[in-house]
């Protein structure tokens, strides 16, 4: 398989970010996980211009599709290069970048310590878990499947690093929450308020870019109630 | 005296974090550290379940059960006093992970779900739908959370482990290597906890993470710790290859009467059926694994004669991860299928409060060898996980720390001189290919099956590959914990097949073609220590580390 992969790169958080492109005629089944793990140990990476370049950085833990560490755009969709497959893109170019909505650590790894800190600045977590009847135990499951990779929040338009509005990934945590723990339903429904529901358009592009399908349409209902 | 101790924890998944609440809870200072968070960690893939009996009315399961279940299924390495406290606090385990908000599967009446795994004689390992590993993860992460927010528990993410601070048989904490600011950090506690999982780059592909590399354990086993039982390595009998890894294709297949067979000259050999009989695709994992790589040519695992509504309904999981990652259907066709290497019975040798045999570092989950001796049972790593990791907290809230730490500032200096002269050197060679080396050789003498020849043979390549890595100097294409790690993998690499080579019987998951008996006056745990380039291994007659 003959391919061109355009990266685009950054040495380090103060450096500049730059295009680099790589030839790939490594198997035709890979992921782009894959892609990158070929263009970095198959040989030493050389870029079109035939020089020799650094290895290309990118996050990667479980390549399954189960810890989210691998989320990057390609050919401007954001996904999981773990679950995005040569055999599913189009054209003779791939064209990588790391999120846009986050700072760049080092080409396509990223921080998003930010989806972290703003749980925290909220005092979002369970405590004890209090039963009570007629719990949607299946709602509950898809929302603590969230992988924190932070796709929801590239798509979003109305998230931006840094501001008040936290995106679908604080939703879902935010209605698990409230689902387990009845006791905290009025704190976590007036942060919710202020951090999601004051700032979401409803595009709902966070429900189709989710790699496990949480039904954040659903969230948003049962805390809006 | 310091009443309020400063715990270290290095790995944030489920032993890691369980550790850190625990502690917390008992008032005690805990930093975590890990390079990701833990959303990122191993843990999140465990799918199965985890093992407790839960004393239900109208139960015929016992905890006595679940012992002997696992003393057994390790072969009577395991500890009986360790496993019986494992076994014993399973219930309470679990009714903790209920009550920090995890998500279990239940049944009709309300219970958590359970269901049967191999080498068990009831069905008692819980569940939560196929993601136990995450949906625990999710309730120990806000559970951590909440101790972050009383400023119980602080989280270093962007840190790799670097090495112990040790001065006469005592650990004072770490040095971490900060790859944002690529420069080492001197972090002083009154105990280091090593919750940093399974050595899965020694194998390249297996079915877990990448982040479980060895290095921290390699690394402190050349700092004066002793590694037990390392040639124990579990291999699942079924994974699917791709470029990248090897994925776990779950037990319930052949459970629904999924067939192994490989094909000679176009015929095809249910060749577990022919030797085992009817029920022979059910054979336990070890001697599935076995057969499978002693077969000729490619096996399969042929499921496509099922009801498409049972693969539907009960096998969606492996219908989508074969057709997603390998374009197979598997309601049309056989999956192809490989052993690999999928857990670490071995690791950080610990007494019963998972104390290491230097004071004040402790080890606990994948990367402590104490429970599964053997061999370890589907279901009772998570359990160990968490139980090693409450063991561990209650342990630390009883002592009392010195408020005096020795001066380890001329370490420390020489330490951040040596990386820094490592890295202003340069080199044309890639770290990476003696990482590959490493695998290759690991997979091919440290497999499923072992002998002497082969064993020495792998230990002639890595010595080897430690020679090359020994002149290397710094790879720049690649980041510096890829370049500082490897000469500890390879010092474990090689641990572990002096190990495998110095047990010269069968056991568990340990086989050897030219000792395939098990004999009984080597039923002991083994223990490897090294000094100064010198390994010493030992049977564990005496029973030192069930104190
Ligand atoms: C596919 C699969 C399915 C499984 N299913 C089950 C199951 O159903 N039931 C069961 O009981 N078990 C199961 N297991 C095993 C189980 O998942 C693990 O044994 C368990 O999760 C280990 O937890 P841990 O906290 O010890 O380690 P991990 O979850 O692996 O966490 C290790 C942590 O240490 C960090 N770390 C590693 N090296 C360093 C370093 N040098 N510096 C700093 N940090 C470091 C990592 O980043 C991570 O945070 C399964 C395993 C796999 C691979």
């Amino acid at each position: 398989m003959n391919m061109k992969v355009k990266i685009l790169r950054k040495k380090n958080p103060g450096s500049e970010s730059y295009w680099e492109t790589f030839a790939y005629n490594g198997p035709e089944n890979n992921s782009i996980a894959g892609v990158l793990d070929y263009l970095n140990y198959h040989d030493d990476p050389v870029n079109v211009q035939g020089k020799v370049s650094d290895r290309i950085t990118w996050e990667c833990s479980c390549l399954q599709g189960e810890c989210g560490a691998c989320a990057m755009v390609i050919n401007g969709v954001p996904a999981l290069a773990c679950e995005t497959f040569l055999r599913d893109l189009k054209g003779s170019e791939i064209v990588l970048q790391p999120l846009r909505k986050f700072p760049v650590v080092c080409d396509l790894a990223v921080d998003r310590s930010s989806m972290q800190e703003n749980l925290k600045k909220t005092n979002a977590y369970i405590g004890d878990y209090i039963p009570s009847p007629g719990e949607d135990h299946t709602h509950q499951y898809n929302a603590a499947k969230c992988l924190k990779c932070g796709l929801c929040l590239e798509v979003c338009p109305n998230y931006v690093n840094g501001n008040t509005f936290y995106g679908a990934a604080f939703a879902n945590d935010c209605y698990l929450i409230y689902a387990r723990n009845k006791d905290k339903a009025g704190d976590i429904r007036k942060v919710y308020g202020e951090h999601f529901a004051a700032g979401c358009s409803k595009s709902l592009s966070c429900v189709d870019v989710c790699p496990v399908g949480i039904p954040t349409l659903a969230s948003m209902a049962k805390l809006n109630r | 005296m310091n009443e309020h101790g400063k715990i270290l924890i290095i790995g944030s998944g489920i032993a890691g974090m369980s550790c850190a609440v625990r502690c917390a809870e008992l008032g005690l200072h805990v930093q975590m550290v890990s390079p990701y968070p833990s959303e990122r960690s191993q843990s999140v893939m465990a799918s199965g379940g985890i093992n407790a009996v839960l004393g239900l009315p109208g139960e015929d399961d016992t905890i006595a059960s679940h012992i002997e279940d696992t003393l057994k299924g390790g072969s009577y390495l395991g500890g009986e006093k360790a496993v019986t406290g494992l076994c014993e606090s399973a219930s309470d385990i679990i009714a903790w992970l209920e009550k920090i908000g995890t998500v279990f599967s239940r049944d009709s009446s309300g219970t958590v779900s359970r269901r049967a795994f191999g080498g068990q004689s009831h069905k008692r390992t819980c569940y939560c739908g196929a993601a136990t590993g995450k949906q625990i993860v999710t309730a120990l992460v806000m559970e951590c959370r909440e101790m972050e927010v009383k400023g119980l528990v602080e989280r270093l993410t962007g840190r790799h482990f670097y090495s112990a601070l040790i001065e006469d048989g005592k650990c004072y904490g770490a040095l971490l290597f900060n790859q944002n600011t690529n420069t080492l950090e001197t972090v002083y506690a009154n105990a280091l906890i090593m919750a940093t999982g399974g050595q899965n780059a020694l194998f390249g592909k297996t079915t877990g993470s990448t982040l479980c590399d060895g290095y921290a354990i390699g690394q402190l086993f050349r700092q004066g710790a002793e590694l037990k039982n390392l040639e124990f390595i579990q291999f699942h009998p079924t994974t699917l290859e791709t470029s990248q890894k090897k994925m776990m294709i779950t037990e319930a297949v052949r459970g629904e009467g999924g067939r192994l067979f490989y094909e000679l000259d176009g015929k095809r050999i249910w060749f577990m059926e022919d030797k085992y009989g009817p029920n022979g695709n059910l054979m336990t994992r070890d001697i599935v694994a076995r057969e499978i790589s002693a077969a000729p040519s490619q096996v399969y695992l042929d499921i496509s004669f099922l009801d498409p509504d049972i693969i539907d309904t009960r096998l969606s999981e492996v219908r989508d991860l074969c057709a997603k990652y390998r374009n197979i259907d598997i309601k049309k066709e056989p999956i192809p299928v490989t052993p690999s290497v999928h857990f670490f019975m071995g690791g950080l040798a610990v007494h019963m409060n998972h104390e290491t045999n230097i004071r004040n570092l402790f080890a606990i989950g994948e990367c402590a060898s104490m429970y599964h001796g053997a061999n370890r049972l589907g279901g009772n790593s998570l359990l160990s996980a968490i139980h090693s990791a409450r063991i561990t907290a209650e342990a630390l809230s009883e002592c009392s720390f010195p408020d005096t730490v020795p001066d380890f500032s001329a370490y420390t200096e020489a330490q951040k001189k040596k990386l820094t002269s490592f890295t202003n050197t340069e080199s044309n060679f890639p770290v990476s290919y003696i990482r590959d080396m490493t695998a290759e050789i690991m997979q091919k003498h440290m497999g499923i099956i072992r002998d002497d020849d082969s064993l020495n043979k792998g230990l002639e390549e890595i010595d080897y590959c430690m020679k090359i890595s020994s002149h290397l100097k710094f790879d720049s294409s690649v980041n510096t914990y890829l370049n500082y790690s490897m000469e500890s993998i390879l010092i474990l690499a090689k641990a572990t097949l002096l190990a495998a080579r110095a047990r010269c019987e069968s056991r568990g998951a340990h086989w050897r073609s030219d000792f395939p008996d098990t004999d009984p006056s080597q039923q002991y745990a083994d223990i490897i220590s090294y000094d100064n380039g010198a390994y010493s291994i030992r049977l564990d007659r005496e029973h030192e580390y069930e104190s």
